[in-house]
């Protein structure tokens, strides 16, 4: 009987972690609203640092705020910069929206952001009489202290802190409403790809898609103030309680689902990532629960596209290859059960965060794959990397900070999930649906035959 | 009137004192206001303190375990480090058996709620006793205060002092909280401080020569400092001590038997040069080796402080042959060309001559992030007439600039780069660099011809879509902007 062996961190230290604090996944959040400028009430670090995150990952500008607390803030408190800070925004950005999101500083030195955020709201109202439009740009606090949770999250919180204080009962649309997680332009793209060819209209809550990935036309770009093209806007997320569901796309996020749920009847589903094919066939049951759809024909071709490319392929080049899986607690689940739909056995699996569904998750995946995994729980990218060394595996499935481990132990790495820095073009294709499935699968398969078959062997031939 | 109040900067009037359009006929006072606290909300592209001491200066060490006393998300990020290659190489011969120690592994406490609320110092002390046990390699531990740390006062220089004893390695605990000072620059401030109270000193050398230098506030981006360091070896001249790059903890340590130092980015660098002089008597120059004129200029003052003239001749004289007439190929490219400089902190003076003499390059604005005065000072004397310099430079500003101006390319780094992009605007990395090293003769070279492949891209020939393009206008766009140099063809 297959089982999981939960390995929790020995050591008092974290040696690389594999998560980082809140405030990073309430500015993702922000950054998929339209016209949302995210302004972190803290040091000068706390929006650079992520500015430098998301730049070096989707090679997009990441316009983030700060309200630079230096140590007269930290004496007398923050006040002053953060409606300084929103007012400045407010008067040269004329924004959509800014999310005013806290950190360990202001939450340590007890800074009210409620608070503050109304008082600040207050005066906007009075400034528009000669400003215009300074009323209506919509203000959302966001408490995030970095001591608490990690930046999964840390965007749990933005986006029901964007949802509950922006829906609005109202007409009753046909729409769902999706709660992406932390995922990529090419994930939520191939998310509204599946809902065009059901016939559903999606409103994403919130779409990074185009703010993270967008063109370079000078022509039609706005400038002074620079907006990437494309997010959710303010009337979609207010629009998001009369829509007919939520299906939140990662158990980390379902907060957001809960709340439209209890406060504005909107039903919510919370599941795992659609990444694989078993996961996909339930994200398109549950949408077919919500909106009572016919699954088309069309998708079921590109459902058969992706089994027809395992059949030819996984057992040949893949069955019983062990693989090693890191990083968001998510994707990592969604992964490790596509491996095992791959004949592959997922032997470990690592996440940093300290996610109540992980295991429970990996039980089901254990039985499912008749496959005994090791779950490095609430671990270090150092563990994962003594582990392995102790524990070969084939392949190494995980972002770009394990780059330089698994050149040492010399197991090819694939690169999937947040951040991927050292090669490009990964935040625009999917890993999710069918299609993303396929993407996997190749990837994988590519990386074996690289790796694994001596280049001008015979068996390479045909 | 020499200060220039940007339109997007009519609601913080703030920001004029910041920007300075050079006069030739203004009094030496006139320059940006700088180094203050920096308006909230204005998209500054500053970082904080603890990244000036962890991000700049000391995580160019190779042989050191470093311990964020923080919540995680700090520790994250002082992982994604700077590209700050590291070798092997020890100062008695030995190596150090774990290659890129330095980029491979960052360690933190990971500070959660109770934490916060009932004090961090036990997590501390058992997290920094974890770490040598973790890394019995590592010759020293540096552990960093962060916001939380500051803010709730844990004594973090009773844990280092107890176990430095414990431990028998140095433990040494940095005190830049990320709220320290306006930007990045109080952290180099404090690290400096730090570094010379705390380890200048305290070791002496395996050996010691009548040619051995410091080579400071050089921390080998993209492996600058291996450049220099192959000149001053041919010249007969050994590196003693490196602050910081690719330096291990020892050599730090004995950075009092330097004869002369040499002191590189005079920003962030400057106050252990000084301390050094103050107390053990140790001369220091301040070097400057971007562009070849610059690069032989000093390797000839160091020559003749040492008597070592003729070597240094040979160095340039076998460099320049080197580099010289593909030099001259970007030269004629990059004649005439509009170019920003948005550098971290010197950079911008560094370079504005030679783009200018060297390359032909016209440079109409520079800016620093956290430059102080003596910085400014020097961008002022070095810019031409009518240019604009900028402290702080906010997104706005920048993106002010590029669309009235529209320069041909902009010298930045990874926060300006894609939104330059996005604007039609070649941008180049110049904090971390694309590829390097840009230092040197060799590395002038490499930064020329970034510059040219950026600025002549075909692509920012062909952002829109021509509806009408002119006759075989694509075709001929193409086969006219390849040619051939060295057996290589490249773009025109």
């Amino acid at each position: 009987m297959s089982g999981v062996n939960v390995i929790e961190k020995e050591r008092t230290l974290t040696i690389n972690p594999l998560k980082t604090c809140q405030p990073l996944g309430a500015m993702f959040a922000v950054m998929g609203v339209y016209h949302g400028l995210p302004m972190v009430h803290g040091s000068q670090g706390c929006s650079t640092f992520v500015r430098y995150n998301f730049a070096r990952h989707f090679r997009e500008p990441a316009e983030i705020a700060v309200s630079s607390l230096h140590e007269d803030a930290a004496v007398f408190g923050g006040r002053k910069n953060i409606n300084m800070g929103i007012k400045n925004l407010a008067l040269r950005f004329k924004p959509d929206l800014i999310g005013a999101i806290t950190t360990c500083s202001s939450e340590i030195i007890g800074d009210d952001v409620f608070g503050f955020v109304d008082t600040t709201k207050k005066e906007l109202k009075e400034m528009s009489e000669d400003v215009k439009g300074l009323d209506k740009i919509e203000v959302i606090p966001i408490p995030t202290p970095s001591f608490v949770g990690n930046h999964f999250t840390g965007y749990d919180i933005g986006v029901n802190s964007l949802v509950s204080g922006l829906a609005e009962h109202g007409e009753p649309t046909e729409k769902v409403n999706i709660i992406p997680g932390m995922v990529n332009p090419g994930d939520i793209r191939e998310i509204k790809h599946i809902l065009a060819l059901m016939g559903i209209e999606g409103l994403i809550l919130t779409d990074t898609s185009d703010p993270f990935d967008s063109p370079l036309r000078p022509s039609v770009t706005p400038t002074k103030p620079y907006f990437p093209k494309g997010g959710t806007t303010v009337d979609e997320i207010r629009d998001s309680a009369n829509s007919q569901g939520t299906i939140a796309l990662c158990k980390y996020a379902g907060t957001g689902a809960t709340s439209l749920e209890k406060k504005h009847e909107v039903p919510a589903i919370i599941e795992s990532p659609p990444i694989g094919l078993q996961n996909t066939d339930q994200f398109l049951r549950n949408l077919k629960i919500l909106t009572d759809c016919e699954i088309p024909d069309s998708i079921l071709d590109e459902r058969g596209i992706l089994v027809d490319l395992i059949a030819d392929n996984a057992a040949r080049y893949l069955f019983g290859r062990k693989v090693a899986i890191y990083g968001d607690p998510d994707i990592t689940t969604g992964m490790a059960r596509f491996v095992g739909e791959l004949g592959m056995e997922p032997t470990m699996v690592c996440t940093g965060a300290n996610s109540k569904t992980f295991t429970p998750d990996m039980e089901k995946i254990s039985k499912e794959t008749g496959c005994d995994i090791d779950v490095l729980f609430e671990q270090d990218m150092r563990s994962f990397e003594v582990y392995v060394q102790e524990n070969p595996v084939d392949l190494i499935i995980g972002p770009s900070d394990g780059r330089l481990l698994a050149q040492d132990l010399g197991i090819p790495l694939i690169r999937a999930g947040f951040p991927v820095y050292d090669r490009i073009g990964y935040h625009r294709h999917p890993i999710v649906g069918y299609n993303g499935a396929a993407r996997l699968m190749e990837m994988i398969t590519n990386t074996v035959l690289e790796k694994y078959y001596e280049p001008t062997h015979w068996k390479l031939q045909q | 009137m020499p200060y220039k109040l940007f339109d997007v900067d009519k609601e913080i009037p703030e920001r004029k004192n910041h920007t300075y359009v050079k006069h030739c006929s203004d009094p030496a006072e006139c320059m940006p206001a700088c180094n203050t606290k920096t308006v909230p909300g204005s998209m500054s592209e500053r970082g904080c303190a603890f990244a000036g001491a962890k991000g700049v200066i000391t995580g160019a060490l190779k042989d050191v375990v470093h311990v964020v006393h923080s919540p995680v998300g700090c520790t994250y990020y002082a992982g994604g480090t700077k590209r700050y290659p590291t070798s092997p190489d020890m100062p008695d011969g030995s190596k150090f058996p774990i290659e890129n120690f330095n980029l491979k592994y960052v360690c933190g406490t990971d500070l959660v709620e109770s934490d916060v609320v009932f004090g961090g110092m036990k997590k501390l002390r058992q997290s920094i006793i974890d770490a040598a046990q973790e890394f019995p390699e590592a010759n020293a531990i540096y552990a960093y205060a962060t916001c939380t740390t500051g803010l709730i006062g844990d004594d973090m220089d009773a844990v280092a002092k107890e176990l430095t004893a414990e431990l028998g390695k140095d433990v040494v605990v940095f005190n830049a909280p990320g709220f320290a000072g306006p930007s990045q620059s109080k952290g180099h401030h404090i690290a400096n401080h730090t570094i010379f109270e705390r380890l200048v000193g305290t070791q002496e050398p395996p050996t010691t020569t009548p040619y051995d230098i410091g080579l400071i506030g050089e921390y080998n981006i993209d492996g600058d400092l291996w450049v220099l360091e192959s000149y001053l070896k041919e010249m007969g001249i050994r590196i003693i001590s490196r602050f910081t790059g690719d330096a291990c903890h020892n050599e730090i340590c004995f950075m009092h038997r330097a004869k002369l130092n040499l002191v590189r980015c005079q920003r962030s660098a400057t106050y252990i040069a000084d301390l050094i002089k103050e107390k053990y008597d140790i001369p220091y120059i301040n070097v400057d080796f971007f562009s070849t004129e610059y690069c032989a200029e000093n390797l000839r003052t160091i020559g003749e402080y040492f008597g070592l003239e003729k070597k240094a001749e040979k160095v340039i004289a076998d460099r320049m042959k080197k580099v010289g007439p593909e030099l001259e190929f970007y030269r004629e490219k990059l004649q005439g060309k509009k170019v920003y400089i948005f550098s971290g902190g010197p950079k911008s003076w560094h370079l504005a001559i030679p783009l200018e003499k060297e390359l032909g390059i016209k440079v109409t604005a520079v800016a620093s992030q956290f430059e102080h005065e003596d910085g400014y000072v020097k961008m002022k004397n070095r810019v031409n007439e009518g240019t604009l310099i900028v402290d702080d430079p906010n997104s706005m500003e920048l993106e002010e600039m590029i669309t009235n101006d529209r320069p041909d390319l902009i010298l930045a780094g990874i926060k300006e780069k894609y939104m330059a992009h996005k604007l039609g605007v070649p941008s180049l990395m110049i904090h971390s660099y694309e590829n390097g090293p840009y230092i040197g003769f060799e590395g002038f070279l490499n930064l020329a011809k970034d510059m040219y492949s950026n600025i002549y891209n075909p692509v920012w020939r062909m952002l829109e879509f021509e509806e009408n393009p002119a006759k075989n206008g694509e075709i001929e766009g193409i086969t006219e902007s390849i040619e051939t140099i060295n057996g290589t063809e490249v773009a025109k």
